[in-house]
């Protein structure tokens, strides 16, 4: 599922501080936070008010309050609100976007599930990017599993299914060709290990990377497609699923559930919330990270 | 834990008496904090807190944070109380006068860091126990402000001792109370029961301090020992541990301190913890700033 292309966010400027800001906007949070399950952080509300901004001039709507009314009382309340959602979304892509996923990944998940396949041969890690975008997300899970090729994953097949609605994307997505706002989080360490430089302001992913991953268009609600999908390990589903009402969400949740292993992991946007839509999941914590958690077979059996 | 090491940490407790920096006011007060309201008068508290100047002027400088609810800086004790609630103005005293009780330098573990848990830790038991109607939320606040007294016990009466467990919990990434255990053979909450014994603090309090780390021993007093086991989880998993990364996964609903607050309390199910996670986010900076102003500026680390 693809937002906005990162370029976009570029041009997003804060424009109002936190103490100027409109009390309306905590509102428009809070409904945000209700339909979609991202909830926009104090520091973060001027980003929300800047996207509310730009519905209001293109909406013609003079005041924040006056938005309020497109968003929570008019008719096309709900075609407002994805508006409103896609802009609160743009920008949010970019290669290593969390620094406390990956901690927890590499230092507490992946020697769980390396612990439970022992026994298990081939040794085979599946990971899942849904929702892949532009593919920053699936490129920054494939460096660090070639991170850990030497220790924890030596003698391991890695595949990472990266998969997206949007055919433009999936091509972007192949040719790993990244600028300086998707990389601006990237360790230099990473940049010169798995990056060939394109010009001066691009880096091309090495091949290496590219070969751990299988990018493909693939529709979230296609249920005839879900089952390709089974036998995942990690599934990672970054701010993709606002764009779905209740029923299909859970729909989609729950084919994450079962397409994840037993003790497998799923997790969304740092900011995202699953609230109370799939109550098979645990939810867990690690430090700076949440994940859901498919129990173990032997723990749900306890 | 053996009958001679708990008359060491005893005899080693006794120490603490010696300590010149405890404010007058700190005794009195915890005794006042641990009668009803209803038997505490107004007038009792504002005298006594107009015996010492800087703890009433640090008092309302605190009262003055966006976590207390107030917009702007209370100018008198009793204002306060008339804002706030004497229950709250107690527990803010409590933290000024806790803050000047102690030595700020050389510590083995980061005086600001420790605070910032504790206050942490303090925050979340209070809003915990106010989504849960609970009847206390400033008990709550005081268990979770106290909870690791111990530690520093431990720093004081115990440095080289728990400078090799910190060192130890720091480089294995493990819980300090583990690395305590296994270094020491005993923990903070031994250290911190002693002192708790010493001072006569309340029993409920007491207990936390000794079981927050070992609920199933709690007795009278479980749901608020519980209730601060999950705060001092909650905060070591987002920014509010102490300093140093653990290699841990928490499933707060799995806890068994989370089967007994909801026996007490049935809201518990309906509470949304992802967003109480990004709230909690959202207070981390103020939390920061109320140590500042507590402690005043960034003490030295050893």
């Amino acid at each position: 599922m693809t937002i906005a292309p990162p370029t976009a966010a570029a041009s997003v400027v804060p424009t109002k501080s936190r103490e100027a800001l409109d009390p309306v906007y905590r509102q428009i949070r809070d409904l945000v936070y209700k339909v979609s399950g991202i909830y926009k952080a104090e520091d973060k509300l001027y980003l929300l008010a800047d996207g509310c901004g730009r519905r209001m001039k293109h909406l013609g709507a003079c005041t924040a309050r006056e938005y309020w009314g497109h968003l929570s009382g008019q008719p096309g309340r709900e075609g407002e609100l994805r508006n409103l959602l896609n802009e609160v979304t743009i920008g949010e892509t970019c290669l290593f976007r969390s620094p406390p996923q990956l901690d927890a990944l590499r230092k507490v998940i992946l020697p769980e599930i390396v612990g439970g396949k022992i026994m298990q041969v081939p040794k085979r890690l599946r990971i899942w990017s849904a929702g892949c975008s532009t593919g920053e997300e699936s490129y920054t899970l494939a460096m660090n599993m070639l991170e850990e090729s030497e220790r924890l994953l030596k003698g391991w097949t890695v595949e990472i299914l990266a998969t997206d609605l949007n055919d433009h994307s999936v091509e972007t997505a192949k040719a790993g060709i990244y600028g300086d706002y998707a990389l601006r989080s990237t360790p230099d360490h990473f940049k010169r290990k798995y990056f060939s430089m394109v010009d001066e302001k691009r880096l091309r992913v090495c091949a290496d990377v590219k070969k751990l991953i299988t990018f493909s268009r693939l529709n979230l609600q296609d249920d005839s497609k879900m089952p390709i999908m089974k036998g995942m390990d990690l599934i990672f589903c970054c701010n993709v699923l606002i764009y779905f009402d209740g029923p299909s969400k859970s729909k989609v949740i729950e084919h994450f559930f079962r397409n994840l292993n037993f003790g497998g992991y799923f997790f969304l946007g740092t900011s995202e919330s699953l609230m109370k839509l799939n109550d098979k999941f645990h939810l867990v914590h690690f430090p700076g990270a949440i994940a859901y958690w498919k129990p173990s077979l032997k723990s749900s059996q306890l | 834990m053996i009958a001679s090491v708990a008359a060491t940490i005893r005899e080693r407790v006794q120490y603490i008496e010696t300590t010149p920096t405890i404010p007058a006011v700190f005794l009195p007060l915890l005794k006042l904090l641990s009668n009803s309201t209803e038997e505490v008068q107004v007038d009792e508290v504002v005298r006594l807190v107009s015996y010492d100047n800087s703890i009433a002027a640090q008092c309302l400088r605190v009262a003055g944070s966006p976590l207390f609810g107030m917009v702007q800086r209370p100018q008198s004790i009793k204002g306060a109380i008339i804002s706030l609630g004497l229950r709250r103005v107690e527990t803010i005293l409590l933290t000024c006068c806790l803050g000047q009780a102690f030595p700020t330098k050389k510590w083995v573990l980061d005086p600001v860091v420790f605070w910032r848990h504790s206050l942490g830790c303090a925050m979340v038991c209070q809003r915990f126990s106010e989504k849960l109607a609970a009847a206390d939320a400033e008990k709550a606040y005081m268990a979770g402000l106290l909870h690791d007294i111990g530690l520093m016990v431990n720093c004081l009466v115990f440095p080289k001792e728990f400078a090799v467990a910190m060192q130890r919990a720091c480089q294995e990434e493990i819980p300090l109370d583990e690395a305590e255990q296994a270094t020491m053979g005993f923990t903070h909450c031994d250290t911190g029961r002693a002192l708790a014994e010493k001072w006569k603090l309340a029993d409920d309090i007491t207990e936390v301090i000794a079981y927050h780390h070992g609920l199933e021993q709690s007795q009278a007093s479980q749901p608020l020992v519980a209730l601060v086991h999950l705060g001092d989880l909650f905060c070591r998993m987002r920014g509010l541990g102490y300093g140093y990364y653990e290699r841990h996964k928490v499933d707060l609903i799995a806890d068994p301190a989370w089967a007994i607050l909801l026996k007490e309390h049935r809201d518990l199910e309906g509470v949304d913890l992802v967003r109480f996670t990004f709230e909690l986010d959202d207070a981390v900076d103020e939390i920061h700033a109320l140590v500042s102003t507590v402690f005043g500026s960034t003490p030295v680390r050893t």
